[in-house]
């Protein structure tokens, strides 16, 4: 007999399956109007969660999918037709029930394979009971549910029996003067671990179909809030991918498609102005490439505002002469730039496109934008197929192996094709009749280094810079399975992971863009002006509020995120700080006595020396018109009080003047 | 109390018996760069990349060189080890401890002649910093 804790973690694994199927099932009536197959469906779901949810003795559960039970009856006695607002209320039910689940056990991680085939019915196993309840088993001809532990332990085991199979190899070799290559025996089992470590890297691959019903929800969600008329299409879904690749980018994904919706389409009375059907389409498109996966998010909206998109830029800085429309929508990635003119707090809780991209780069994959103004967009993500085995190149640096992500690296060249020169008070190397800038990577990692002062040398590149690192022996380039390094360690930005080599030593995988940053940290010529005992530069932020314990509050969450703070009650006193000392964002209330926070941002653009400060609107007022008005006197962002806490607020800040460094 | 006993310089710190997984001679270690000097660097356990750190820094009485011994603790949060510069043993410690000062330590005992002091690997390694990227504390002995 199960224990009762047993018996509600059952029914957790089967109710998360269960839950995806239902939402499933949701999207699907509203978007087919319904059959009663598919009502029939929903409700089964629902009975049956609460029958397990009972079982278990989760009353709460048990309870809410009761109350939804109750509200699917009468449509399935064709009594009450399937309405966009029933969709809302049992999608909202859904997630309620998600909620009470998890709050009453905590969900487990597990791998969910394809949806198509792992509907609940063949999770719950034949122990279904005559009276609809379900025991809850998790196995049946064709799927099992694994957890992520035991999926991972099985790779670390077959890694490990691949590694002592080598060892056997040369024990042969050198022991016995047997050549193993000559040895059937050991072909043979070299054969089978090679296969199964194949077999094992592939339970860790799910179709991106386990993600779209998500993507869907939140297109559907936030179209209908819009008042925008939006059909979701998905093409491929069941392309496969590593699972620890596709968690990484379902965020990334979710921020696109909320964009896509928010800025990219239109409402129905403009896409009929523009003669376009009213309703507008946003389509996924997952394909493989060789080792590759390509997900497309594709819309038939307005497209980038190319113009404006060039008006942001040269406010930061950025020459945009010369540059062609292509290269101008590269700079959407920029962080402060937006398809918009606005940080919202709807498409992502005010996180921009950099955001997007540094999480791809973080899969190690690239995102890719195409747009026609009027046509609609499209953002194209490439990532590996999996994480878990790396092209690197192999170096020697300060004594020590290390391996060098191969996606990352330029060009690698030996001593005698290396140009090397000095400018700007440090070395460079000339590469196609550019300056790099160089460091010996030793160095950068801290170890020894004149031990090769002319070595090879080795560009790698981030996305915005690229760096040339001297070492001292190329050692040249292979596969290496990359594990990630314990949670116990503190975070090193120059490290990706480390790998067990063949004769049972730990190569160190570096990580290129972390590297490339701490190079150029520390090969500064002169250290930073404004610069605090840290050496980092501190960001100055001017609060505008009216009211003390919203000043207050702010300060206090700028200041414990680094960056240095001043207050002020109105707009007119802020312009009197900005006049005794500029600040690099200011982040401002509406409504105040004197000078309101519209004011305050016309007249800082107005400004000769302080029109390029980002001015960021924080407001109790959600209305559009507000933010129109806010757009119009030329704020950067504009978050709602009622929708912000802390991490919407630092990362609106982030976004538009990076960290504390 | 049952523990396994990490000699650190003149030094004797008793681990409970509940985290320790295994003990080793010297592994070959691979140097963490970049890393702080707490952390002595990786090394191969069986296919586990492991962290090596240095019990003498971790408590704030000096480093440990060489690395005679490594005592595999196991954490919720994956294995980590000690570094030891005798061999350990396995120890049984009753009564009552005398307090003791440093950080990470949960008391001083007389054995046999001899003094040890007590270490509650959770609260050392997280009096070091070493939590990780993740909330929660540094990890709990998780059954064998």
């Amino acid at each position: 007999m199960l224990a009762l804790a047993q018996v509600q973690d059952l029914f957790v694994q089967e109710a998360v399956v269960r839950l995806a199927h239902l939402s499933h099932l949701l999207l699907e009536l509203e978007r087919t109007g319904g059959s009663q197959e598919l009502v029939d469906a929903v409700f089964r779901e629902l009975h049956t969660l609460k029958g397990s949810a009972a079982v278990a003795d989760l009353d709460a559960v048990s309870r809410c999918a009761h109350e939804l039970e109750e509200l699917v009856e009468p449509v399935r006695a064709g009594q009450r037709p399937v309405t966009p607002e029933l969709i809302d209320t049992l999608l909202a039910g859904a997630d309620r029930l998600a909620a009470e689940i998890s709050a009453t056990h905590p969900v487990p991680e597990i791998l969910v394979d394809n949806l198509e085939t792992v509907t609940p019915d063949t999770v719950t196993s034949g122990a279904t009971e005559p009276n609809g309840h379900s025991s809850g088993g998790a196995a049946h001809a064709g799927a099992v549910l694994v957890s992520m532990d035991r999926i991972d332990e099985l790779v670390r085991l077959v890694g490990e029996a691949a590694t002592a199979h080598l060892r056997v190899g040369g024990l042969l070799n050198d022991r016995f003067g047997v050549d193993p290559a000559s040895c059937a025996e050991f072909n043979d089992l070299s054969r089978a671990i090679n296969e199964l470590q194949d077999r094992a890297m592939r339970t860790q691959m799910v179709p991106v179909a386990t993600i779209t019903d998500n993507l869907q929800r939140a297109v559907r969600d936030l179209a209908r809030a819009q008042g925008k008329d939006v059909r979701w299409e998905t093409r491929g879904a069941e392309t496969e991918l590593d699972q620890g690749v596709l968690t990484r980018l379902s965020e990334s994904l979710l921020h696109l498609v909320r964009n896509a919706v928010d800025h990219g389409m239109e409402s129905p009375a403009e896409r009929v102005a523009a003669g376009k059907t009213p309703h507008g389409t946003i389509r996924l498109h997952a394909m493989q490439l060789g080792s590759e996966v390509i997900i497309a998010i594709t819309d038939d909206g307005r497209g980038v505002n190319i113009e404006n998109v060039r008006r942001q830029a040269e406010r930061q800085g950025v020459d945009t002469d010369g540059m062609a429309e292509e290269e101008l929508l590269q700079l959407t990635f920029r962080p402060a730039l937006s398809t918009t003119s606005f940080v919202t707090d709807v498409s992502g809780r005010g996180v921009g496109l950099d955001v997007v991209r540094a999480n791809v780069e973080a899969a190690r994959g690239r995102v890719e934008v195409r747009s026609q103004t009027g046509g609609g967009s499209e953002f194209r993500i490439v990532v590996p197929i999996t994480l878990a085995v790396l092209r690197c190149l192999l170096v020697e640096a300060g004594g020590q192996r290390f391996a060098l992500p191969f996606h990352r690296v330029v060009v690698s060249l030996p001593p005698a094709s290396a140009a090397r020169a000095h400018a700007e008070g440090r070395p460079v190397v000339l590469l196609d009749g550019r300056a790099v800038q160089s460091s010996a990577l030793a160095e950068t990692l801290g170890l020894p280094t004149g031990m090769h002062p002319s070595g090879p040398i080795v560009v790698l590149a981030d996305t915005a810079h690229q760096h040339a690192f001297q070492v001292d022996r190329l050692l040249g380039q292979r596969d290496v399975v990359v594990k990630g390094l314990s949670e116990l360690l503190p975070h090193l930005p120059v490290l990706a992971g480390a790998s067990v080599e063949p004769d049972g030593s730990v190569l160190l995988v570096l990580d290129p863009p972390g590297l490339i940053q701490r190079a150029r940290h520390s090969s500064r010529p002169t250290p930073p002006s404004a610069a605090d005992e840290d050496g980092m530069t501190r960001r100055r932020i001017l609060v505008v509020d009216d009211a003390l314990v919203v000043r207050e509050l702010q300060r206090n969450i700028l200041e414990r995120a680094g960056y240095q703070v001043r207050v002020a009650i109105d707009g007119s006193q802020a312009l009197s700080r900005l006049a005794e000392e500029p600040s690099d964002l200011v982040l401002t209330d509406i409504e105040m006595p004197v000078m309101d926070g519209f004011e305050l941002t016309a007249s800082i653009r107005a400004h000769p020396t302080l029109a390029n400060i980002p001015v960021l609107i924080l407001s109790s007022r959600a209305d559009d018109t507000d933010r129109q008005r806010g757009l119009d006197a030329g704020a950067d962002g504009y978050i709602v009080k009622s929708g912000f806490d802390e991490g919407s607020l630092l990362t609106a800040v982030s976004r538009l003047i990076g960290g504390r460094s | 109390m049952h523990a396994v006993v990490v000699p650190v310089g003149a030094d004797l710190y008793a681990v409970p018996i509940d985290w320790v997984r295994q003990v080793l001679v010297a592994p070959s270690i691979t140097t963490l760069a970049t890393a702080p000097s707490r952390v002595l660097g990786l090394f191969n356990l069986r296919g586990e990349i492991v962290p090596l750190l240095d019990t003498a820094a971790l408590l704030g009485v000096g480093v440990i060189d060489p690395v005679a011994f490594a005592v595999v603790l196991r954490s919720s949060r994956g294995p980590v080890a000690l570094a030891a510069t005798g061999m350990p043993e396995r120890l049984s410690m009753d009564g009552v401890p005398a307090p003791s000062t440093l950080p990470g330590t949960t008391g001083t005992w007389h054995v046999d002649g001899r003094v040890l002091v007590s270490i509650d690997p959770s609260a050392l390694l997280a009096a070091a910093g070493l939590v990780g990227p993740g909330p929660g504390s540094p990890g709990v002995p998780v059954a064998a």
